[in-house]
């Protein structure tokens, strides 16, 4: 049983670029532009895929590749340029809509107004209400206009609508940074319910670990074309892969200044067992070794990693600079270990970037500088939620043992 | 865990019911896309009704007058017409007291104009919303159409009052308000489809609609009656449907006679074409319009 096909689907955008009218009739001028400046950019060309009932489907791609263009189609808010999608049974996309709030209204109200917006009817949201507020944790709040709700509350309530749709076919988007972290845990803890009573899933992310937790299949795009689809590892494997290719040309600002008196030569990753690897775990253990040529022998400087997520933002940042020790290079190749007890970085593909700088050395200046030049992807080990896996070790007081730790507490603060 | 449970209790099993096909496709003028989407707007009534209500309450809401503002509007515009057009200007009304002669067609003509003023900015004001939901887009022009027909009603009590009042006497003939109001819908509800999905490629639309309807308003027998108009421009005149709705309106209420058939003729079968141009219009911008908005 198929729930949802797409057969060759295209969607073309038509971009005009604003053109600095130089003088003339500022109206000639706007249909001028209008007609000669538009640009065809091709988001999706002939996607063709199915999703049977029952499973879940995850899409993944670089930014740009065509995946919000794909839900876009999917919850009807644009139609493609040519192909056909086909749709059965009730689709719906489980996203914030507090948008569509209004804030003269109140919170009952708006339940109303939204979920009629997400095609609820009036009977289905009376029926809900209770749930839906109850789920949103709002109940004393419900009658009070939600312009003097939080942005939490806000938040809370317009994802709690979403999450009463009861969908055939769920479309979800990274929506998962909504709320704090208990709510988070609820609304997961909703999709895998969802997942359980069997409904069609599809899931657009940049969170690998995510998709590869939720999702049977997976379907990777790129540049508005399906790359492959297949087993969730195997493609997100792929992924990774081809994750390395656009990296070497992205310019960003790096130090201005070179010295090149030394030069990084190579980069990569072990895991335990000093097996080379080219993943990590959350939470487990990974080393990352850089190797050198020293032109010339330098003194006291400092190596540096640095991690950046898919969307270019700077993660994570190792450095020897703040360690007592100094390091001095000699002429020759060397080689330097980062050893990490548990990776703390949250599971997804990374792009790993290294310097050598001279300690001390003002910003701008740098002895070698490679800039994302390979690729690292953490799979989901210990995984938690939030930002980062924070090491921990945890001990056990029950009622028998209280009192020994108390007594341990009281000794150590009368020690110190 | 308690969550689960919280959602499961209002789940009703769903697997019987039988599943809905939508496909999705670029537009294409067809007969039978146009019969689908009007059956879409049926499943759609619950929201429809919400969002009306919606305009009411948002409206007047923290206002201190609330829906008396619906009164306000049409009595204040009445009584400055008035003044200027009846001690002033002194126009000739045909017997009928000025305040009256204004009131019956300010009546139609506030609820037009109110209509189309906020049915324009429609689509535009809720970008937000189109981009990431879909409707049928056409309900957030017709809400503004619903919302200014209530307001209509509400002043409608100002005009019973008005015509106690002045005595004026019952008829049968009063019954022909009714296919009046329901062609002044329908050509309300083409032009606020027409503007509102232009609206979103030429926010020019939005400036000029006060201007617009000021002109359009001076071209419709509001201030002065259909006798002063020049005979030899009538046969462009008449062509401007608010012209046979508001003369009809009149003509109904305070004479009370039938309409002039070929005024509404005309007017109701520009209106029915409109509304159908309109229709189409709309669905092709509708298509797209996430992308433009």
């Amino acid at each position: 049983m198929i729930d949802l096909q797409f057969s060759h689907v295209s969607k073309r955008y038509r971009i005009t670029e604003e053109q600095e009218a130089n003088g003339g009739n500022p109206f000639i001028n706007k249909l001028k532009v209008w007609r000669s400046n538009c640009k065809d950019f091709w988001a999706l060309r002939d996607v063709d895929f199915e999703v049977e009932r029952g499973e879940a489907v995850g899409i993944i791609g670089h930014n740009g590749a065509g995946k919000s263009t794909i839900l876009k189609l999917l919850s009807n808010i644009t139609t493609p340029t040519s192909g056909q999608i086909k749709i059965n049974g009730r689709l719906s996309a489980l996203i914030e809509v507090g948008s569509g709030f209004h804030p003269e209204l109140t919170g009952r109200e708006n339940v109303y107004l939204s979920g009629s917006i997400l095609g609820m009817g009036r009977r289905e949201i009376t029926e809900k209400l209770e749930s839906i507020v109850e789920f949103a944790e709002l109940k004393q709040f419900i009658d009070v206009p939600v312009k003097r709700y939080s942005s939490g509350m806000y938040v809370r309530l317009g994802f709690s609508i979403a999450a009463h749709l009861n969908p055939d076919i769920l479309l979800l988007d990274e929506v998962l940074a909504v709320g704090d972290a208990a709510f988070q845990e609820k609304c997961l803890e909703r999709i895998s319910e969802l997942k359980r009573t069997k409904k069609t899933i599809v899931f657009v992310s940049h969170d690998l670990g995510a998709v590869e937790r939720l999702c049977d299949r997976v379907i990777l795009l790129r540049q508005g074309e399906i790359h492959s689809i297949g087993t969730a590892r195997q493609i997100i494997s792929e992924y990774q892969q081809l994750s390395t290719a656009p990296v070497a040309h992205r310019n960003s600002k790096g130090p201005a200044i070179l010295s090149k008196t030394a030069e990084i030569t190579y980069a990569l990753f072990q895991n335990a067992e000093g097996v080379k690897t080219i993943s990590g775990a959350t939470g487990y253990p990974l080393v990352i070794r850089l190797g050198y040529t020293a032109h010339e022998a330098i003194s006291d400087v400092a190596f540096e990693i640095f991690f950046y997520s898919q969307d270019n933002e700077l993660r994570c940042h190792v450095t020897t600079e703040l360690d007592d020790r100094r390091i001095d290079l000699m002429e020759g190749e060397g080689v330097i270990e980062f050893m990490c007890p548990s990776l703390s970085l949250n599971p997804g593909v990374y792009s790993v970037g290294a310097t050598i700088i001279t300690r001390g050395a003002p910003t701008g200046s740098a002895i070698d500088w490679k800039d994302r030049f390979i690729v690292l992807r953490v799979d989901p080990g210990k995984t938690t939620r939030g930002a980062f896996f924070m090491n921990s070790t945890w001990k056990l007081s029950g009622t028998k043992e209280l009192e020994n730790t108390e007594c341990e507490m009281r000794e150590r603060t009368v020690l110190q | 865990m308690a969550v689960n449970s919280a959602i499961n209790r209002t789940e009703k099993p769903t697997a019987t019911l039988p599943r809905m096909i939508t496909v999705i496709e670029p537009p294409a003028l067809r007969l039978q896309d146009l019969l689908n989407n009007i059956l879409k707007l049926v499943r759609y009534r619950d929201l429809i009704y919400t969002l009306s209500v919606h305009r009411i309450k948002v409206r007047y809401k923290q206002s201190v007058l609330g829906v008396s503002w619906a009164l306000v509007q049409p009595v204040a515009l009445m009584l400055i017409y008035t003044l200027i057009f009846s001690f002033i200007a002194r126009i000739k009304t045909d017997g009928v007291p000025y305040a009256l002669f204004a009131y019956t067609a300010l009546l139609p003509w506030l609820f037009f104009s109110t209509a189309v003023t906020n049915a324009t900015n429609g689509l535009v004001s809720h970008a937000q919303l189109i981009t990431k939901v879909y409707f049928p887009r056409e309900i957030l022009p017709l809400t503004y159409v619903c919302a200014a027909f209530f307001d209509f009603l509400i002043a409608s009590s100002v005009f019973i009052g008005l015509m106690i009042y002045y005595r004026v006497q019952i008829s049968w003939a009063m019954l022909y308000v009714i296919p009046i109001v329901v062609l002044m819908v329908m050509f309300t509800t083409a032009v606020s489809l027409f503007f509102s999905a232009t609206q979103v490629r030429f926010r020019d639309i939005g400036v000029a609609m006060p201007l617009l309807l000021q002109l359009w308003m001076f071209a419709t027998p509001v201030v002065y009656p259909l006798s002063a108009v020049p005979a030899r421009i009538r046969n462009i005149y008449d062509l401007n449907p608010m012209v046979g709705f508001i003369e009809g309106f009149r003509q109904v209420m305070l004479s009370r006679q039938p309409p002039n058939p070929n005024l509404l003729a005309v007017a109701g079968l520009v209106s029915l074409v409109l509304l159908v141009f309109s229709y189409i219009y709309f669905k092709r911008v509708e298509a797209n319009v996430a992308d433009v908005i």
